[in-house]
């Protein structure tokens, strides 16, 4: 028993080991076996999602933000087959033990109810927090899922990607502001959100205020000015569509010279490498189309 | 002057004049309300302008700034704020009056519950996103449903009680509130939508959203005020309203049809605004007693103080983002309702 509590207070830096084909993983619940090559995964939450589909390792239900629009389309074809379980805040457990899967991972801030019966179906681990930084997420689920080489592969070359850009497009010294319209209200993303943390990564600074150590604040539209920017990027769901731009923005046009708007399907809730690659690639046609 | 409904209370000739004197004061002194929370909703607000500046702005001076929170946010709202408090003021004194109970509120009748469903369909099958689009399906929803309850509730049978039509009212509400709870579960981004609006707000109510309610919610001022004097002679029940010939039909038509666009403009600009229509007209009799012409104008009044107040109060609240004036109007407006309830004359109808 000493022994147990000694090994998790060390912080290791790898959490999974290999034993024969299964996988201890040190997770928000303790110790779990899993298989070293899954093969019938199911995750219910986004990053856990997306990280799968870049693994490669496609799984067989996932829990989503929103059940009639179902599995994220900047995901692909391959998940687009992918079962639902319900949502992310409230994942179906009948439907997860009718997938008969060999690993199921969840998140303790949200799942914690559900521990018990979910282990009754398979190896379950959870991450701590859908809050955290993202890029632990990742690394939490690539390592479980392939061990930690995968999770540096994944993370590697999302940042070799921000490195070419951030170069090709002299962003140093420039700022960005992403921008949600909420209710009225302008939800500013800071710099550990997401799509925050993409635009610091291609070399972009946020723009600097207090951020009460959230990933975002809300401000009234009276303090539009507060979100200048040298690029300032609106989300929507309808990028073509101009009046989706909040009044008190195109009130202000000329304070806003470069606005763009952006997909909220991938920018708010792309969370994941595969989801970074597709704001990636839309930065890269952005920039290049307003230089 | 046989109609007079202070009849109803029948005091002495002297206690008459010291009341209309208690009255004329009282509305008085809320007009002066009035004009402070109107100052009040143009000087303060989430962006900390100084008032120098404010006031350059309102004189087409001013920084950038000052010019755009003053132009472009706050004489907006302040216009649409006045208009819902006012409306809504008035359509509730007007529901308590015909249905000669102190709990009604305009929301009885279903039209608020109309206005939210149309609103939830809409972006969830239309993909309707704008403030000015919701403004027209709300009253489009508002304008149907009440249609719908006053033809199933027999607005126009003379047999039929006014609660005939409540109920009516409140099953529709119910069933149209399950249709749109129905709608924003199984559609989250509606949900996301629905619950700035729900809340009741008066962010981005702009021109395009208030200019358009604007003659809908004077036709239903107008028609309460003509209502007024009937209702008073209302008071003493049907029998000796009739018999002092007042046209049961013609009060009836006129008290709906006011309502219908009172409550039915206000939910279109600014969503559903709770306890306003319920509590204004309470503090407004306790204030200049029971005759419905007085209570009517002290509830326009009293109804635009109210909502200018809260929304101010919402604007700083929670700097530097701001809380929808429907949220603070509830948690103002209940302990006043409790206190108000406490004194026992002061909520008599």
């Amino acid at each position: 028993m000493a022994l147990v509590v000694a090994a998790c207070g060390s912080a290791d830096s790898d959490p999974a080991s290999s034993v024969g084909d299964t996988r201890t993983v040190e997770h928000a619940r303790g110790k779990t076996d899993v298989p070293a090559a899954p093969t019938r995964v199911v995750v219910l939450e986004p990053v856990q999602l997306d990280t799968a589909i870049a693994l490669e390792i496609t799984p067989v239900g996932a829990a989503v933000l929103n059940e009639a629009t179902g599995v994220p389309k900047y995901l692909g074809d391959k998940a687009a087959g992918i079962t639902t379980v319900g949502t992310v805040q409230e994942p179906n457990v009948q439907k997860i033990a009718a997938l008969k899967p060999d690993l199921i991972i969840g998140t303790e801030s949200r799942h914690s109810a559900l521990y018990a019966q979910l282990t009754d179906v398979a190896p379950t681990v959870y991450m701590a927090s859908q809050t955290d930084p993202w890029q632990d997420n990742v690394r939490f689920t690539a390592t479980t899922l392939g061990g930690a080489g995968s999770a540096d592969k994944l993370l590697t070359g999302y940042q070799q990607r921000c490195a070419e850009i951030a170069k090709k497009f002299g962003t140093a010294g420039k700022t960005a502001q992403l921008i949600r319209p909420r209710d009225g209200v302008l939800t500013l993303y800071g710099p550990t959100s997401f799509a925050g943390s993409t635009l610091e990564c291609v070399g972009f600074t946020t723009p600097q205020r207090d951020w009460e150590n959230s990933i975002s604040v809300d401000i009234s539209p009276e303090r539009v000015l507060e979100a200048k920017a040298d690029h300032v990027f609106v989300t929507t769901v309808d990028v073509n569509d101009r009046s989706t731009i909040p009044a008190s923005v195109s009130a202000n046009a000329a304070a806003f010279p470069r606005l763009h708007l952006v997909d909220q399907s991938f920018w708010i809730t792309g969370v994941g490498t595969v989801g970074g690659q597709t704001v990636l690639d839309d930065l890269e046609r952005i920039l290049a189309a307003s230089s | 002057m046989t109609t007079t409904a202070s009849a109803r209370a029948a005091p002495p000739t002297t206690g008459r004049a010291a009341r209309r004197r208690t009255t004329r004061r009282w509305l008085a002194g809320a007009v002066a309300v009035l004009l402070g929370s109107l100052v009040l909703s143009v000087f303060v607000g989430a962006n900390p302008v100084p008032p120098s500046d404010v006031w350059a702005a309102l004189r087409g001076a001013g920084t950038e700034t000052a010019q755009y929170v003053v132009w472009g946010q706050r004489l907006p709202r302040t216009l649409a704020g006045l208009l819902v408090g006012a409306a809504l003021g008035v359509a509730g004194a007007l529901m308590q009056a015909f249905t000669r109970n102190a709990l009604a509120e305009p929301g009885l009748l279903g039209v608020n519950a109309g206005a939210a469903a149309f609103v939830a369909v809409g972006i969830a099958f239309f993909g309707v996103t704008s403030p000015a689009a919701y403004m027209w399906l709300a009253l489009l929803g508002a304008l149907l449903v009440a249609i719908a309850v006053y033809a199933v509730g027999g607005a126009a049978d003379l047999r039929a009680t006014p609660t005939r039509l409540l109920v009516t009212g409140v099953a529709t509400g119910a069933v149209l509130a399950g249709l749109t709870t129905g709608v924003t579960l199984t559609h989250p981004d509606t949900f996301d939508r629905m619950r700035g609006w729900n809340a009741g707000s008066l962010l981005e109510r702009d021109t395009a959203v208030v200019l358009p309610v604007l003659p809908l919610i004077a036709a239903g001022l107008v028609a309460g005020l003509l209502a007024a004097r009937s209702l008073n002679a209302l008071a003493l029940g049907p029998d000796l309203a009739a018999a002092q010939g007042v046209s049961l039909v013609r009060t009836r038509l006129l008290v709906l049809g006011a309502v219908t666009l009172l409550a039915g403009g206000a939910s279109a600009v600014a969503g559903p605004i709770s306890f306003v229509g319920l509590v204004v007209p309470h503090l407004v009799r306790w204030g200049v007693g029971a005759d419905q012409r007085r209570i009517l104008v002290g509830s326009l009044l009293a109804g635009g103080v109210l909502v200018l107040l809260a929304d101010v109060l919402g604007r700083i609240a929670v700097l530097p983002s701001e809380m929808p004036v429907g949220i603070v109007t509830a948690f103002v407006g209940a302990p006043v309702l409790i206190a108000l309830a406490r004194r026992r004359r002061a909520t008599a109808l």
